[in-house]
């Protein structure tokens, strides 16, 4: 569903992101992590189409991002770590608006169930500027998910968040993934990653580190070791030290 | 204590200058602060060192005359002195709902819970203010004293005026809200409040009614003649009859200022300080609480610089941090299918705008305009005189508005800088999202110049055939027409100069919108001003001569109704190509627009 090839980014001298090559199936959450300043937001914003990868190949589904970037677009969704809402929008003019932008039918029959999963339908007409901060979460996540997505990218899915906020938001991403949506997102939460991916990839100063199920990623890192926490293996990957 | 708050306001100050100086070697705040030093020569200091041919003429030409010594008056005083009384007003009627001394966030973190008293935070405070109200002294002086023989005086003489007159004003308002406060403690309320202040303003009115009546000397035919003569009496009445007394206070310290030597400017300067002397000490008899309400607007203040920060205008800004906006209807009804995308980012931004620019507000003014044309030129006995002024008058607001609106019409890529990461994630090409932006202002300037013209067309019609530039009313509706069909796609070339300023150099559009201070970025806004005109001009001038050649060509053959249209086709066919080569390729440079990047430079 996603493939990566040797995707390159560079700002200037500067290369945040180096040949980084991985594929994520649908069904499968990849969880990427490191260090400040490794290269998980740019990787993210390449794969989202935001910025321009220098070099490299971007499949959405079976889209090459950068040969038909609104093919690939159609069929994915990117949440940033804050939820960025139009301010004179309302909550049901924020989805008549997307609804328009994805062409999405009968938007007003999908937009009612999905506001009330996300506990926000009695919010319907209220502005961004009167709405919580996980309100204004689920808003954006309500929009992102209004066309169906098959690809989700989150950055930071947990920032902001008060404990019931995190513990929906990781069911809401669970169940993405059952119904077999292809999903990457970064965190530095480490428990997180535990709790809902099923692969992870390391990622230091711009390089894959290590990459597989949580389980093969452990045993790369164990070293013998039994019960070995994402933490620690986290910590040994890196080096302890920053990028 | 008051040693520590001035080594904060001094130390504060001189590393704000050094910021200033040291940022100066970045290109754009050194092409800003040169753009705005050019400018301050040529407005204020060329003229004290170089002696233009027009000013040796105008010298040679013997002393002004009282109409033109009147001038900065007319235009600086008269406008100012309404504003003053404005606020001075709203001061007394509507001030705040708790007096606020205007804290920064730091401020009220590190000084409220110090160990002063909270005379020694008003004493800050108002020391403080003096920063803005010396520089605005300067400021004004320099504008007041443009016309170096107009008015009396010296630079020095108006500078001190100034700072007399800024000084005692805030004084009066920081007494005033103070004031209120206490009475609001006191039990006196709201509408007890706005009675007594009406009552002040109905007596005030009363006396003015009365010396006219009783004691006004008559207006002179010459006076009554024009504006100038008309201000001159009212000086005059202002010193007759309780009004003299009345006035008084104002006179005496307006007298500084208007003094026309140095000895009167002594003689004026004891009782306009000791007027000014007596406002401090009402601020420090009135003081009361104003802890609450500084923090308030202090983190008020925090989120109104957020807002701008991240790409809002001035107004959204304020209505953000105010935290007074509401939800309000769509413009109009926006289908999810069957519609061009780009349409909803017309929708999502006429919402960000006042609840007036919608469709039916122009259906309003257009009968408004039909309405009152008719009536003045058939029913309402107007001149000829006052039709010509408007006429003129309407069709150069419509210039100013095609020209320097898109600095002004802001609801576009310019506003939604901070959303750029999620329009890019949207299926839309960067042209789709560039044009959709840019179609609320183009929506919004067009209708005003649209009315404007609508309006000098209406007038056109009583005006005096030479002022009609001898075209006949088909011909002269047949131009208006053009100008009609031309105007939108003006209106989006000149948006895409501002828009692509901002793609282009997003940390110079950045620092053009945060209300930075200093002459560097004055400067910058000067140079993206002229840089729309600029480029503007490029577009239209080969536009315009192809425009002209055309219409002479054709009329020879189809005469002059069917060669305007000849014309208004070949003119828009090249505005439309300029249009679609300028979105096709803004579009590209917003696909490839990477905000982060401008972050790592």
């Amino acid at each position: 569903m996603i493939s990566v090839e040797a995707l390159t980014k560079r700002y200037g001298d500067f290369t945040a992101v180096r040949e980084l090559s991985f594929a994520v199936q649908p069904g499968e959450v990849l969880g990427l992590v490191g260090p400040n300043g490794a290269g998980k937001t740019s990787t993210l914003r390449c794969l989202a189409g935001i910025i321009p990868a220098n070099s490299g190949t971007v499949r959405i589904g079976n889209v090459v991002l950068a040969d038909d970037p609104v093919g690939a677009k159609r069929q994915l969704a990117f949440f940033p770590d804050e939820p960025r809402l139009f301010d004179y929008l309302t909550v049901r003019q924020h989805l008549a608006f997307v609804a328009r932008i994805y062409g999405v039918t009968n938007h007003e029959e999908l937009a009612g169930p999905l506001l009330e999963e996300l506990e926000i339908a009695d919010k319907a007409d209220q502005l961004p500027g009167e709405l919580s901060r996980g309100m204004k979460q689920k808003l954006a996540i309500a929009c992102g998910l209004l066309h169906a997505p098959k690809v989700i990218f989150f950055d930071e899915p947990l920032t902001g968040l008060d404990p019931l906020g995190i513990r929906r938001m990781k069911d809401s991403i669970r169940r993405r993934a059952q119904e077999g949506a292809a999903i990457v997102l970064s965190s530095h939460l480490l428990h997180l990653l535990e709790e809902v991916c099923s692969h992870v990839l390391i990622l230091k100063k711009g390089e894959k580190l290590a990459h597989g199920t949580l389980g093969e990623v452990a045993a790369q890192f164990a070293q013998g070791e039994t019960n070995v926490s994402l933490e620690e293996i986290f910590i040994r990957a890196t080096g302890n030290t920053e990028s | 204590m008051l040693r520590a708050l001035l080594y904060l306001r001094l130390t504060s100050g001189q590393n704000w200058l050094l910021t200033r100086v040291r940022r100066l070697r970045e290109p754009k705040y050194f092409a800003g602060a040169v753009a705005r030093l050019a400018s301050f020569w040529f407005f204020f200091f060329r003229h004290l060192v170089v002696s233009s041919p027009a000013r040796r003429s105008l010298a040679s030409a013997g002393p002004l005359t009282p109409d033109l010594q009147q001038l900065p008056l007319l235009f600086i005083m008269v406008p100012l002195g309404l504003i003053s009384v404005i606020r001075i007003v709203a001061a007394w009627v509507a001030p705040e709902r708790q007096p606020g001394l205007a804290f920064t966030e730091a401020e009220v973190a590190f000084l409220f819970p110090a160990p002063m008293t909270r005379r020694s935070l008003v004493n800050f405070k108002l020391l403080s203010s003096q920063v803005t109200i010396l520089l605005s002294s300067v400021i004004f002086s320099l504008i007041s004293n443009r016309g170096a023989a107009l008015g009396g005086g010296n630079m020095l003489t108006h500078a001190i005026g100034w700072w007399l007159i800024l000084s005692t004003f805030s004084l009066h308002t920081t007494a005033a809200a103070f004031t209120v406060a206490r009475l609001i403690d006191g039990g006196v309320s709201r509408v007890q409040r706005q009675a007594i202040v009406i009552g002040v303003i109905v007596l005030f009115l009363g006396a003015v009614a009365y010396t006219i009546w009783w004691s006004a000397p008559p207006i002179t035919p010459t006076e009554a003649a024009n504006p100038w003569g008309v201000l001159q009496y009212g000086l005059r009445l202002g010193d007759t009859g309780v009004l003299h007394w009345i006035l008084w206070p104002i006179r005496l310290l307006l007298a500084p200022f208007f003094a026309a030597n140095t000895r009167e400017f002594l003689l004026a300067l004891g009782p306009a300080l000791a007027l000014l002397a007596l406002h401090y000490a009402w601020v420090l008899r009135a003081e009361t609480s104003f802890e609450e309400s500084s923090i308030a607007s202090a983190e008020k203040r925090g989120r109104l610089l957020e807002a701008i920060q991240s790409g809002k205008s001035l107004t959204q800004a304020h209505g953000l941090s105010q935290g007074s906006l509401k939800a309000r209807r769509g413009p109009f009804p926006l289908r999810s299918t069957g519609g061009r995308p780009e349409i909803a980012f017309l929708w999502k931004n006429l919402l960000a705008t006042p609840s007036f620019f919608r469709p039916r507000t122009f259906f309003a003014a257009v009968a408004l305009i039909a309405v009152g044309t008719n009536w003045l030129r058939h029913g309402g006995g107007t001149s000829l005189g006052v039709l010509e002024f408007l006429g003129f008058f309407s069709l150069a607001l419509g210039a100013y508005v095609l020209l320097l609106g898109p600095q002004f019409a802001r609801q576009d890529l310019r506003g939604d800088l901070a959303h750029a990461d999620i329009l890019k994630t949207y299926p839309l090409r960067g042209w789709q999202v560039v044009l959709g932006e840019l179609l609320t202002p183009a929506a919004i300037l067009t209708a005003l110049v649209w009315l404007f013209l609508l309006l000098t067309l209406l007038l056109s019609e009583a005006m005096p055939a030479r002022l009609r530039l001898l075209l006949t009313p088909e011909l002269r509706w047949a131009v208006g027409a053009s100008l009609a069909l031309v105007v939108p796609v003006v209106c989006l070339l000149q948006l895409m100069v501002p828009n692509a300023a901002t793609l282009l150099f997003p940390s110079w559009a950045r620092t053009n919108r945060v209300r930075d201070r200093g002459i560097d970025v004055m400067g910058q806004r000067l140079i993206f001003v002229a840089g729309q005109l600029l480029v503007v001009l490029f577009a239209l001038v080969p536009v315009a001569i192809i425009g002209l050649l055309v219409w002479f060509a054709a009329h020879w053959f189809v005469g002059p109704l069917a060669s305007t249209a000849i014309t208004t086709v070949a003119v828009l066919a090249i505005l439309l190509v300029e249009a679609c080569l300028g979105l096709w390729w803004l579009g590209h440079r917003f696909e490839v627009f990477d905000l982060s990047s401008e972050a790592v430079k």
